[in-house]
């Protein structure tokens, strides 16, 4: 039973995304600057919004926010736990529980992180999950652990690296076209990604997200009330979020099938499962790589291909707009657009299934986000620009 | 360089008696007083039987390479480390098979499968050092 699908909507969106340590403004101006925009692109009031959800350790208590923006009352505000990314979905599952409950009617799901306030995001993530059996090995870096799980992945399960390449690629390709992306009209280089400085064998520096400053929020409501609003609604068909037993913080101790996987197996399974959707019927994904190959293993994990059909599948003309079987990451995703803890795949999301998106696949009715991956709790949502 | 030699202060959980063998220069592993199940991360509670006996054994610094990374690039707090270098997850031959981490001597090439050797070194770490597993590639 799927008490949620189709009962909520996002109905508007905002991101403010700067140069790391280039922000205008500490980092709870800049969120409040994104939560009016998301609410002026919806046509609504920031005084009616009476809700908010967030995850990666986000330091914005919304109480904090109620002055700037006028809401009369707070009721609901909470916090996916996990410092890495795996939450973001997790937290527009939040959203929609708390909306389609009628606990609160308007939430705000957000990310802000401005480096001054908030220190260097790596570190804030590992500063979440460190401790001194890691410490003892030099593993301190998201990088490195999200590695010695991508060289298993190459090594042993044989995936080969022509599909992070073709990810890469695809990725960079829509950031070119993104005026709003770090990497708009720079042309990607294959032998440039080839031949970066390693950073942590397999990952070379372009398999890595960059860090910006910013924030993003987006806004939900009931698909009744969004019916009233600026913009065409997108509704939330199905959100997982959790860990299955044998992954999370194990000290490398998760079960054999599970340990290069991105950790989304059980996840996926619950998503296709409470929609009644199946993998062909996604029109287009954003599929959060904090690195690249963390990336592919979620296409793999979400059931896009396996291990043994995955580099037929993730080719890079398979995942470009308009016309790839898949197009990934129509923004530029956190590789080439930019990286506020990967709030902006959510916000592309919706621009996306609007046609608002810079990378456009023409009547894209369905749109995977799969959150973080590796984190030890990952989530992941459909949405739909058509109602139930 | 401070030493980091308090079990109670390296010790994030149950694994307090890890951290007091390591400092001894041994390896130590938990394993369920009551149906014998090897429990690596440490737990307090047997979940396979409900029991909260917990027995710590001695263990072989002995296994097999079960994945591995290369770091060079110089991350916050490991300044003081040499690169690149090599860190390894080695499945032990015994204690039920857990997978530790540690350091690879020497920036050694290592491939998934290598058998590997340990001992106890330390590792500087922002300023301190830490008891930590080295291994070798035997």
């Amino acid at each position: 039973m799927n008490f949620i699908a189709g009962k909520t909507a996002a109905v508007g969106v905002g991101l403010r995304q700067y140069k790391r340590g280039a922000s205008p403004l500490p980092e709870r101006g800049v969120l409040v600057r994104a939560i009016v925009d998301a609410c002026e692109d919806a046509g609504f009031s920031p005084s009616d919004v009476d809700g908010f959800a967030t995850y990666g350790d986000d330091k914005n208590e919304p109480v904090r926010l109620m002055t700037d923006l006028g809401v009369k009352q707070l009721n609901w505000s909470s916090q996916v736990f996990g410092g890495g990314g795996g939450g973001i979905a997790g937290a527009l599952e939040q959203a929609v529980v708390a909306v389609a409950t009628g606990q609160a009617s308007a939430v705000i799901v957000f990310r802000a992180l401005v480096q001054g306030n908030s220190g260097r995001l790596s570190s804030a993530v590992m500063a979440h999950h460190l401790n001194a059996h890691m410490i003892g090995a030099g593993l301190v870096a998201p990088a490195q652990v999200c590695a010695i799980r991508a060289q298993r992945m190459f090594e042993h399960h044989k995936v080969p690296k022509s599909t992070v390449e073709a990810f890469v690629q695809a990725v960079y390709y829509h950031g070119e076209r993104n005026r709003d992306a770090v990497a708009y009209q720079t042309p990607f280089d294959l032998e440039d990604y080839r031949s970066a400085r390693w950073i942590s064998e397999p990952f070379r520096l372009l398999d890595c997200s960059r860090e910006n400053d910013g924030a993003g929020a987006t806004l939900i409501v009931s698909a009744e009330r969004a019916k009233d609003l600026r913009k065409p609604p997108v509704y939330v068909l199905g959100v997982a979020q959790g860990a299955a037993a044998g992954w999370g913080d194990l000290l490398e101790n998760d079960e054999d099938e599970l340990y290069a996987t991105a950790g989304f197996r059980a996840v996926a399974r619950r998503l296709w499962a409470m929609t009644g959707l199946k993998p062909a019927d996604i029109d287009v994904a954003q599929v959060y790589e904090n690195f690249a190959a963390q990336g592919v293993a979620s296409l793999i994990d979400h059931g896009f291909c396996d291990y043994e059909t995955a580099a037929d599948f993730i080719r890079f003309e398979n995942l470009i707009a308009p016309s790839g079987r898949l197009p990934i990451n129509t923004s530029g995703g956190n590789l080439a657009q930019g990286f506020i803890h990967g709030i902006g795949m959510l916000v592309e999301a919706v621009r996306q299934l609007r046609g608002e998106s810079a990378n456009p696949v023409p009547g894209a009715e369905t749109c995977l986000l799969a959150g973080g991956p590796g984190a030890p709790i990952v989530s992941s949502a459909i949405l739909s620009s058509r109602a139930l | 360089v401070a030493r980091l030699n308090d079990a109670a202060a390296l010790s994030t959980g149950a694994d307090g008696p890890y951290w007091s063998a390591l400092l001894e220069g041994r390896l130590q592993l938990q394993r369920c007083a009551a149906c014998k199940q090897w429990h690596w991360p440490a737990v307090w509670r047997c979940s396979h039987c409900g029991s909260w006996e917990q027995s710590w054994e001695d263990v072989s610094l002995r296994g097999k390479v079960y994945s591995w990374t290369r770091t060079w690039h110089a991350f916050a707090g490991i300044e003081h480390l040499a690169k690149p270098f090599v860190i390894a997850v080695v499945k032990l031959d015994g204690g039920g098979g857990a997978r530790l981490v540690g350091i690879v001597d020497d920036n050694a090439d290592v491939a998934i499968g290598d058998a590997v050797a340990g001992c106890v070194g330390e590792t500087p770490y922002d300023g301190a050092s830490i008891p930590a597993l080295k291994w070798r590639r035997l």
